[in-house]
C-alpha cells in the first residue's frame, strides 16, 4: 500500500536506443492504473523498471518514500504477475504460492494460514496438490496471481496477465482482478495492448508511444478529451473517422470544410471557443474526427447540433445488437482518399453496399486535431489566450482595458496580436474579470474569465470563488506579434550553460581530535564557463548512476537554472550587464556570458561585470546529446 | 487403387526397415564383441593372450583373486575413485554456476569471453602438458593425487557450453518470478533452476567423472615414478608396457577392465531415473 512516483524516468539501450522517454507521473495509493499502447512503446519497459528487473537510465522511482533506483527487486516489496504466467513447474500449486513467504522466513503455520486464505479467495482451494502442467491457462494464470497477493506487497504490477487466455475466459478475469484490486486495496499498476482492457478497469490510463507518454488521465477523459490524433485513434472501438479539413472563422460562426466532401459546415464560434486562433484562418490544415456513436443516418437518430452530408456506402458489420455501415464521403477533392466514416446504426435497416445514404454528423463532438503535430487544437486546458491588442504610448491595451507596460519591455506603437499563456494571468492586477466557470483539471483550475464581454482562460493552483477576480499580466511572459514581427518576446523561464561534471582535489580544513588541520579531500562538481561548483551527494550520485564511473566525467551536459535561482555572487560565472529589466514586482539583469543571454533576479542594479552563480540546490542537469534529465 | 497404394508403401517400409536394422545390427556387433571377448577372457583360465578360442576351456575366477591380492590394483582403484569423486563434485558446481551466470547474467565481454572458452577447449589439453608438469613441479604437487585433481578441475568452465543451452531454454520469467517473490541469484539457481536441469546435471556429472576415471596422459606425466600413486589406467598400462609381464597379465587386465567400468555402468544405471525430459512442462504458456 503506497504511492509510486516516476519522476524523469529514462530507458536507454547500450545501442543508443531509448525505450521510455521523460516518464512523470504521480501513482496515489490504492489507485488501478493501467498502461496501455501498441507492442514496443515501453509499456514493459516502463513496469520492469518499477520492478527492478531493468536498471533506470535516468531519472527517479520512489515507492512510498523511498527511493528504489537501486534497490534489488526483492527488497522493493513488489509483486508481479507474467503473461506467461512463470509458475514454477517443479512445485506444486501450494508451494508456489508459499514460495516467497518460505524465503521471508515465516513460521508454517503462518504460511499454512495466507496460502489457504489466497487460494480461497481465487477459488483454486482444490487444486493446491496440482502441479502447473496438470492446470488449464485461466487456473494456472489464477496461481500466478494468488503467489502475488499471499504476500500482501505494496504494490502490484500485473504484465499482460490476460494476453494468453481466451476471449471468454479473459472477460471473466478481468472482472476478477478489478473485484481483486478492490478487496486488496492494493496499488495496481496494469499493463496490456488491448484497449477494452484498459477502459474496463483503470482508474486511470496512460497511454504511450515510441517512448513517449501521450496521455494520462482517467478512462472517460481519455475518451471524450483526447490529447492527440493517437490517443484518439486507439482508444475506443469502432476506431474514430479522420477526414482532413480546414476551419475559417466567419464572425460567429466557424465553417468547417472537409477535404473529401463538398459540404459546407457551419458551426457557432462559442463552440470552439477553446481552439487556438491560428488554426481558424481557413489555410491551416487539420484533423476532424468523429467517433461512430456521434454519426448516424440522417433519417434516423441524432437531433441536436447536426450536420448532413452525402456518403457511399462500402460495406457493412453485423454485430447483432447493432450494425456498422463502412462509408465514404462523396465529393471533396481529397487525393488521399481518405474519406472513410463508420457509422453506428441499429440493426434492421436495409442499406447494402453501393447505397446512397445521408450522414448525420454531430458537429459538437468532433475532434480536432493539427496536421503537423498531430495535437488537438481544442485542448482541455488551453495553452495561450490568442487577443488582439494595442500599444501606445507604453500602454498595452485589449478588451476594453488598459495596462501600463512595465519598462523593463521598450516597444513601439503598434496594432497587434497578443499571445497571453493562460498561466501568465495573475490575480492581484487591476483588470476586472468575471468568472464564467472554474473547472478542475488533474489537479489545476482552469478559470474561464469574461472581460468586457470576451473571454479569457486563466490557470490557478487553488479554487477561486467569487464572482468576479482582479486580475493582471505576467509581461514576463508575454508575446505580441505585430506585421508578422514579434514586438515583445517573453523572457526564457530558465537559463542554460554547458557543463561538464568533474572531479579535483582540495585543501579543506578539518577538525580531528581538537586541531584543525588541512586535508585533502576528492571534491565532485560540475565545471561551467571554467567555474567550478561543488555538486551535492545527492547530485553525484544521480550523476553516476545515470553514466557509470567512466562516463560521467566524459559525457557532455546541460545545467539549467531557473531565473529566480540564478544570484548575482562574489565569485561564479563572470558576466556582462547588458540592461536592468524592470517588470514591477521584479527585476532582472540581462547579462551576457560568452555571448548567450542570461537573465538574473536581483533588487540592486548593478552594472558592468559581475559574477553569476547558480543554486546548486534547485539545477537540472541533462545529457545533453539526447536531452536526458538526470537532475 | 487406394488399397493398392497402401500395400506398396506398407511393403516398402519393410524393406527399408530390414535394410536399416541389419545396418544396425552389424554396427552393434562390431561394438559389442570386443567387450564381451573382454568379459570372457576375464574369466579364463589360461594365460589368454595366446589363446586361439574365444571361449576359453577352463572358467576360473582366479584372475579376480590374483588382480586384488598381488597387484596394487587396489590402491590405483581408490586413487582413481577419490580423484574422480573430488574433480566429479568441483567440476558439476562450477559448470553449473558458470553456465547459469553466462546464460543469466549481462556483463561486458560476455560473448568474447565464451568464444574464448570455446576454441581453447576445441585444443587437445596435453599441448600444455610440459607447462603444466612444470608449474606442478614449482609447487611440488607432483606424484601427489591434489595435483592431479588440480589439472582435471582446472578447466571445468569451459564444459559449460551444453549445460548454457539448456539453461537458456528455461524461460527467464521464472528467475524473475522468484527474484521478485524474494530469491537471491544463487536462490534461484539452487531453487528454481536446478530442479529443472535435472537431466543436464545428470549430464555434466557423467561427464566429470568419465574423464578422469579413464585419463592417461596427464597422470602418467605427473604420477611417473611413483606405482603408489598411479590410477587404474596408468597402472594398467604399465602391464602391457612390457611383452613378458603383458602375456601374463592378459586376463588379470580383462579383470581389472571389468571392475573398472563397474562405478561408471553403476552411476549411470543410478542417474538414468532422472534422465527424463519434459519437466518443464506447464511453468509457463507452451
Amino acid at each position: 500500500m503506497a504511492d509510486v512516483s516516476l519522476k524523469h524516468i529514462y530507458k536507454v539501450y547500450s545501442n543508443g536506443t531509448k525505450a521510455v522517454n521523460d516518464f512523470n507521473m504521480e501513482i496515489a495509493d490504492k489507485e488501478f492504473i493501467v498502461f496501455v499502447g501498441p507492442s514496443g512503446c515501453g509499456k514493459s519497459t516502463t513496469l520492469r523498471m518499477i520492478a527492478g528487473l531493468e536498471d533506470i537510465s535516468a531519472g527517479e522511482l520512489k515507492i512510498g518514500d523511498i527511493v528504489v533506483n537501486d534497490m534489488e527487486p526483492k527488497d522493493r516489496d513488489i509483486a508481479m504477475v507474467f503473461q506467461n504466467y512463470a509458475l514454477y513447474p517443479h512445485m506444486t500449486v501450494y508451494e508456489n504460492i508459499a514460495f516467497g513467504l518460505r524465503l521471508r522466513k515465516l513460521s508454517k503455520d503462518e504460511i499454512h494460514n495466507k496460502v489457504i486464505e489466497a487460494a480461497e479467495i481465487l477459488g483454486i482451494t482444490d487444486y493446491l496438490g496440482k502441479k502447473p502442467k496438470e492446470m488449464s491457462g485461466g487456473q494456472r494464470q489464477r496461481v500466478a496471481l494468488g503467489r502475488a497477493i499471499v504476500r500482501e506487497p505494496k504494490v502490484m504490477l500485473l504484465d499482460e496477465p490476460l494476453s494468453n487466455l481466451d476471449a471468454k475466459l479473459r472477460t471473466q478475469m478481468r472482472a476478477e482482478i478489478a473485484k481483486l484490486h478492490k478487496k486488496l486495496g492494493t496499488t495496481f499498476i496494469y499493463v496490456t495492448h488491448d484497449q477494452v482492457e484498459a477502459m474496463t478497469m483503470g482508474t486511470r490510463i496512460v497511454v504511450m508511444k515510441d517512448g513517449y507518454v501521450q496521455q494520462i488521465d482517467t478512462p472517460k477523459n481519455l475518451y471524450n478529451y483526447p490529447a492527440n490524433k493517437f490517443v484518439a485513434g486507439f482508444i475506443g472501438t469502432p476506431q474514430m473517422s479522420f477526414f482532413e479539413g480546414t476551419l475559417k472563422k466567419d464572425g460567429e460562426n466557424v465553417i468547417i470544410k472537409l477535404d473529401c466532401s463538398d459540404a459546407d459546415i457551419k458551426v457557432p464560434y462559442s463552440m470552439l471557443y477553446k481552439a487556438k486562433s491560428s488554426i481558424l484562418d481557413g489555410k491551416a490544415k487539420v484533423y476532424i474526427g468523429f467517433r461512430a456513436e456521434d454519426v448516424s443516418l440522417a433519417e434516423n437518430g441524432l437531433r441536436n447540433n447536426r450536420v448532413v452530408i452525402d456518403a457511399v456506402v462500402s460495406h457493412r458489420e453485423e454485430l447483432g445488437n447493432e450494425t456498422l455501415i463502412y462509408a465514404d464521403l462523396l465529393g471533396g477533392h481529397d487525393e488521399t482518399g481518405n474519406s472513410r466514416i463508420i457509422i453506428k446504426d441499429n440493426c434492421g435497416n436495409e442499406i447494402n453496399a453501393g447505397d446512397n445514404i445521408k450522414v448525420a454528423l454531430d458537429i459538437s463532438k468532433a475532434h480536432l486535431f493539427d496536421k503537423e503535430t498531430e495535437q488537438s487544437v481544442l485542448p482541455r486546458v488551453p495553452e495561450y489566450n490568442y487577443l488582439d491588442c494595442q500599444i501606445n504610448d507604453g500602454k498595452l491595451k485589449f478588451f476594453g482595458t488598459e495596462l501600463e507596460i512595465p519598462s523593463a519591455i521598450n516597444c513601439v506603437n503598434v496594432n497587434g496580436e497578443m499571445l497571453l499563456p493562460s498561466n501568465a494571468l495573475t490575480f492581484n492586477g487591476k483588470i476586472k474579470a468575471e468568472i464564467v466557470s472554474c473547472e478542475e483539471i488533474n489537479g489545476i483550475y482552469l478559470l474561464a474569465l469574461a472581460v468586457n464581454g470576451n473571454r479569457l482562460f486563466a490557470l490557478s493552483h487553488e479554487k477561486i470563488n467569487g464572482k468576479t477576480v482582479n486580475i493582471g499580466i505576467d509581461f514576463k511572459k508575454l508575446t505580441v506579434f505585430a506585421e508578422g514581427k514579434k514586438v515583445i518576446s517573453p523572457i526564457p523561464e530558465v537559463n542554460s550553460f554547458d557543463c561538464s561534471f568533474i572531479k579535483r582535489k582540495t585543501l579543506r580544513k578539518i577538525e580531528q581530535n581538537g586541531k584543525v588541520i588541512n586535508k585533502k579531500v576528492i571534491e565532485f562538481g560540475f565545471l561551467t564557463e571554467n567555474v567550478f561548483f561543488r555538486a551535492s551527494d545527492d547530485a553525484s550520485q544521480k550523476i553516476f548512476s545515470a553514466f557509470g564511473l567512466k562516463k560521467a566525467f566524459s559525457s557532455q551536459l546541460k545545467m539549467e537554472c531557473g531565473i529566480f535561482d540564478t544570484v548575482v555572487s562574489e565569485a561564479g560565472i563572470p558576466a556582462k550587464v547588458e540592461s536592468i529589466l524592470d517588470y514591477g514586482e521584479s527585476k532582472f539583469l540581462k547579462c551576457t556570458v560568452n555571448n548567450s543571454t542570461v537573465y538574473v533576479k536581483t533588487d540592486i542594479e548593478y552594472a558592468g561585470d559581475i559574477f553569476i552563480a547558480p543554486d546548486m540546490e534547485k539545477i537540472g542537469i541533462f545529457e545533453k546529446e539526447k536531452e536526458i534529465k538526470i537532475i | 487403387m487406394a488399397n493398392v497404394k497402401f500395400r506398396s508403401k506398407k511393403r516398402k517400409e519393410r524393406a527399408s526397415n530390414i535394410i536399416v536394422y541389419s545396418i544396425l545390427i552389424l554396427i552393434s556387433a562390431v561394438w559389442l564383441i570386443p567387450f564381451l571377448i573382454l568379459i570372457i577372457q576375464s574369466f579364463s583360465g589360461g594365460s589368454g593372450m595366446a589363446s586361439n578360442t574365444i571361449f576359453p576351456r577352463r572358467w576360473t575366477f582366479n584372475n579376480y583373486v590374483r588382480l586384488f591380492t598381488e597387484t596394487k590394483f587396489l590402491i590405483w582403484y581408490g586413487n582413481t575413485m577419490l580423484v574422480s569423486v573430488v574433480v566429479t563434485i568441483v567440476q558439476t558446481v562450477i559448470v553449473l554456476m558458470t553456465s547459469y551466470a553466462l546464460s543469466r547474467l549481462r556483463f561486458k565481454m560476455r560473448k568474447p569471453l565464451m568464444n574464448i572458452m570455446l576454441i581453447l577447449g576445441m585444443f587437445p589439453g596435453f599441448l600444455s602438458m610440459t607447462a603444466v608438469y612444470f608449474v606442478l613441479k614449482e609447487i611440488n604437487l607432483t606424484q601427489n593425487l591434489f595435483g592431479l585433481i588440480l589439472v582435471y578441475s582446472a578447466s571445468s568452465a569451459m564444459q559449460y557450453y551444453i549445460c548454457k543451452g539448456f539453461f537458456d531454454t528455461i524461460p527467464k520469467s521464472l528467475d524473475e518470478a522468484a527474484r521478485i517473490d524474494g530469491a537471491s541469484r544463487h536462490t534461484v539457481l539452487v531453487k528454481i533452476i536446478l530442479p529443472l536441469a535435472k537431466p543436464i546435471i545428470i549430464y555434466t556429472i557423467l561427464t566429470a567423472f568419465i574423464a578422469p576415471w579413464g585419463e592417461y596422459m596427464f597422470s602418467s606425466f605427473i604420477m611417473l615414478g611413483d606405482s603408489d600413486k598411479y590410477t587404474v589406467a596408468v597402472g594398467m598400462k604399465s602391464w602391457i608396457d612390457n611383452s613378458v609381464l603383458a602375456s601374463d597379465y592378459f586376463t588379470v587386465f580383462c579383470a581389472a577392465a571389468v571392475v573398472v567400468s563397474i562405478p561408471i555402468t553403476a552411476l549411470f544405471i543410478w542417474l538414468q531415473r532422472y534422465y527424463v525430459e519434459g519437466i518443464t512442462g506447464g511453468s509457463v504458456k507452451g
